[in-house]
């Protein structure tokens, strides 16, 4: 009997226990069930749900010790014989190769990177390369001349052969700072190479010219055979006035096309006037990647003009048009109705893989016009140097 | 009867077989768990083995396994509930006792404390580049969809409809907002696509605000830690007089974060500053309608705590190891003000030396200054991970009450013995 009486004072005990526990879990629980409700709340003007700031706002807070793209200098400079301009790849804002006559090659890069006077670091992670040991203090070898601006190089080579397991290797940078950039200025490749290249890369180093506030748009005269150079961060130059072709122009235009101001994300965009009010226009664009690819931009283009899709085997006619302008696909010419305007339009199109970029040629409009206009639009295509527009979008 | 029963249900939360089989199932659960992981990612993992009552099969090696097991919330109650029965049928205050009694003590604020942390600790983050204040902290998982509407010349009305109930779909109504929401999709993960002239190869879902420029996708959900999932919602608002139109929202367009890597990404395919810029700018391009005589701007965005004061970014240290991509320190001067208190100070955050501010604890989480982020002309960035954790001193006290109890009673037992030797 005393026992019965102990276990359910027992139990009573436990059961306030427990509705304790229950009740603080409950409380717990509602808690964590208020994040599945509508919550209202008010908020000073500038927190509210305007673009992040931080976003938005970024360039005009950038500090003024960081690289600012579109404050960069152009670069001028003379190649000296047997450097080959190649597509600049991440980072750099031109490449070349180097290749002599048994077939053993150097690369060249220009790298600007904001100036952090960390530079040893940067040293050193060549020298890691180079499997030498790091140094605690810059020692250039020598001060060159890098156009007017005084520079220091660093030659580093590795003392094992780090190429192919045979050959060894060695790094040359000049280094220069101008304001908030350090520019560097670097060529590797094969030890022996390298070394036979020194002087070849003293003389482009000493051709480099830093030109400052260049517009955007100019015109293609008064560089003689000089390279021109954009950072590619920057906006992008398209050369050429009328009927003329010069060293820093990416095509020779026509006769008769009046060149437009692009509209944003256009490269280039020409007009050619007709008869009775008629024209046809040239629009010219430039994407990373394949842009989407061919069948999808063809039917596009289709599109434009009123007609069906295309399946894949009716790419087939147009699949080699390498010899013409330098593509892979051939051009297509489609004749509709230009669904913007409800006119009878014909449209001559070509899309060029270039260099990891795809460029969008198109030709459409009054379909007397596109006719006459077909041959200079091919020979416009041709006469495109995509060296001369690396920094293009 | 029911003194029987009673008895028998005392006896089996009171019995030592019941500890010995939760805690073999508690063993079980982190071993299923840890496999888990391997394919679910580890925040997945918890919520579906240990952040519930009862699990249901179990994915093991890409198999389903049909087993029913105790998950982890369950587990924990019943360890707690047994503890505490044993306790209470078996407490004895007595000297020799005590620091058994003070080691249980522990073990069940280790027990409670891990339930109130895991109901009621909140991880946010702040993010904000140099010289930017922020006076609230983002949720890395969870959304809201905002209606923003002006209040007096200072003050925004803000409605936030969390992302839970968007997932479900339907309509949505609230007293606050003069027209009825009606969600068409809602995509857990999303990818963006700008419709650049040679890439729109369709028409778009809807011509209205950031559509006409972006193409939205859904795709497959992120399990690992360090990607996230990022929402797109296509909504219908419906006013008054009818519907207003077909809307996307997407944390693609106001996440801080994911416009940032989408700017570095850009700038790394070489497309011009200019062109990001122009970009971008159509990706965050406020959205809204007019309904009820106000217009309100919505968007999809992380869920904002805001707090009472506000950090500003000084300036970011991010050094790293001479010759390598190692970071060696990161760490964030920042300046608080709290405008309640009259604070005003600096504070330096960094490894190992969070700020702990009015029940918020600001650890040093991410910092972006890398070449790339400054080539496409972005300002440094600091991270912090923001933790609200009430019971944050629960495993601290917790293990310090038994280890005290388990010295205590090693002691009287060993003062005991001792006194036993000397009187013999």
């Amino acid at each position: 009997m005393r026992r019965a009486v102990n276990l359910s004072k027992v139990g009573i005990k436990m059961m306030k226990t427990f509705l304790i526990c229950a009740l603080a879990a409950l409380a717990v629980l509602s808690n964590g069930c208020d994040r599945d409700n509508v919550k209202v709340y008010h908020v000073a003007k500038e927190d509210s749900a305007a673009p992040p700031p931080d976003q938005i706002a970024a360039p005009e807070q950038m500090p003024t010790t960081q690289m600012q793209p579109s404050q960069q200098p152009q670069l001028q400079f003379t190649l000296p014989d047997g450097w080959q301009e190649i597509a600049p790849s991440q980072m750099r804002v031109a490449s070349f190769t180097v290749t002599n006559a048994n077939g053993q090659t150097a690369d060249v890069g220009v790298i600007p990177l904001p100036a952090t006077g960390r530079e040893i670091q940067l040293v050193n992670m060549w020298r890691e390369q180079m499997k030498l040991p790091a140094l605690t203090n810059e020692t250039a070898v020598e001060t060159v001349s890098a156009g007017n601006d005084p520079a220091k190089l660093f030659d580093i080579a590795s003392e094992q052969p780090l190429i192919d397991g045979k050959f060894r290797a060695r790094i040359l940078v000049a280094e220069l700072t101008r304001g908030a950039t350090s520019w560097f200025f670097k060529m590797t490749g094969e030890d022996s190479f390298v070394t036979a290249q020194k002087e070849n890369f003293l003389q482009f180093l000493k051709s480099v010219l830093f030109v400052e506030n260049i517009p955007a748009q100019i015109s293609g005269t008064g560089l003689g055979s000089q390279n021109f150079l954009v950072p590619k961060t920057n906006t992008l130059v398209i050369g050429g006035a009328h009927s003329n072709s010069s060293a820093n122009s990416i095509w020779t235009i026509p006769s008769g096309w009046q060149q437009l101001p692009p509209p944003e994300f256009l490269v280039a965009k020409f007009s050619i006037a007709g008869a009775d009010g008629a024209s046809a226009q040239v629009n010219v664009s430039s994407l990373a990647g394949d842009g989407g690819g061919f069948l999808a931009n063809v039917n596009r283009w289709r599109g434009q003009l009123g007609l069906p899709p295309f399946a894949e085997a009716d790419l087939l006619p147009y699949e080699n048009g390498i010899d013409v302008i330098g593509s892979p696909y051939g051009i297509v010419d489609f004749v509709g109705t230009d669904s913007k305007t409800g006119k009878p339009s014909r449209l001559v199109g070509a899309i060029v893989p270039q260099n990891g970029h795809t460029w969008f040629y198109k030709l459409m409009g009054d379909g007397q016009i596109v006719a006459q206009q077909k041959d200079a639009f091919i020979k416009f295509i041709q006469s495109a140097n995509y060296a001369n527009a690396r920094n293009a979008p | 009867m029911l003194a029987t029963l009673l008895k028998r249900l005392i006896k089996i939360f009171t019995s030592l077989r019941l500890t010995v089989i939760l805690l073999a199932f508690a063993i079980l659960l982190v071993f299923i768990g840890t496999l888990a992981q391997v394919d679910e990612g580890l925040y997945n993992a918890q919520a579906r083995y240990f952040r519930q009552w009862i699990i249901f099969g179990l994915d093991l090696f890409g198999r389903k396994i049909p087993l029913v097991l105790p998950g982890g919330y369950l587990i924990g109650t019943m360890l707690l509930l047994n503890l505490l029965a044993a306790h209470i049928c078996r407490f004895q205050l007595s000297k020799k006792k005590i620091g058994i009694q003070i080691t249980h003590l522990g073990v069940i604020l280790l027990l409670v404390g891990q339930l109130v942390t895991d109901m009621m600790a909140h991880e946010t983050q702040m993010r904000f580049v140099e010289g930017e204040t922020k006076s609230y902290s983002e949720s890395p998982r969870n959304y809201e969809l905002i209606f923003t509407s002006e209040e007096n010349s200072n003050e925004e009305q803000v409605v936030a409809i969390p992302d839970k109930l968007l997932s479900r779909g339907g309509e949505i109504q609230n007293e606050n907002l003069p027209f009825t929401i009606r969600v068409k999709s809602f995509w857990k993960n999303s990818e963006p696509s700008f419709r650049a002239p040679m890439m729109q190869n369709g028409p778009p879902l809807t011509t209205n605000g950031v559509a006409a420029n972006f193409d939205f996708r859904p795709v497959a959900e992120e399990k690992t830690m360090e990607r996230k999932n990022v929402p797109t919602a296509l909504v219908e608002i419906i006013g008054a007089n009818g519907s207003l139109g077909d809307w996307m929202v997407s944390d693609w367009t106001a996440d801080g974060a994911m416009i940032r890597g989408l700017e570095e990404s850009y700038a790394q395919q070489q497309l011009g500053a200019a062109m990001v810029k122009g970009i971008v700018a159509r990706l965050v391009a406020p959205q809204s309608v007019f309904a009820g005589g106000k217009k309100f701007t919505f968007a999809l965005r992380p869920e904002r705590i805001y707090h009472p004061f506000s950090l500003t970014l000084l300036q970011t240290t991010h050094t790293i190891y001479p010759g390598t991509d190692i970071p060696k320190d990161f760490r964030s001067r920042v300046r608080l003000q709290n405008p309640q208190t009259g604070e005003n100070r600096e504070v330096e955050i960094y490894m190992n030396a969070p700020l702990r501010y009015a029940g918020l604890t600001f650890y040093q989480y991410q910092m972006d200054a890398s070449d790339v982020a400054q080539q496409a002309g972005l300002a440094p960035l600091s991270a912090l991970q923001v933790v609200r954790n009430p019971a944050w001193l629960t495993p601290y006290l917790g293990c310090a009450l038994v280890a005290i109890g388990l010295v205590t009673q090693f002691m009287f037992h060993l003062v005991g013995f001792i006194s036993k030797r000397k009187t013999k």
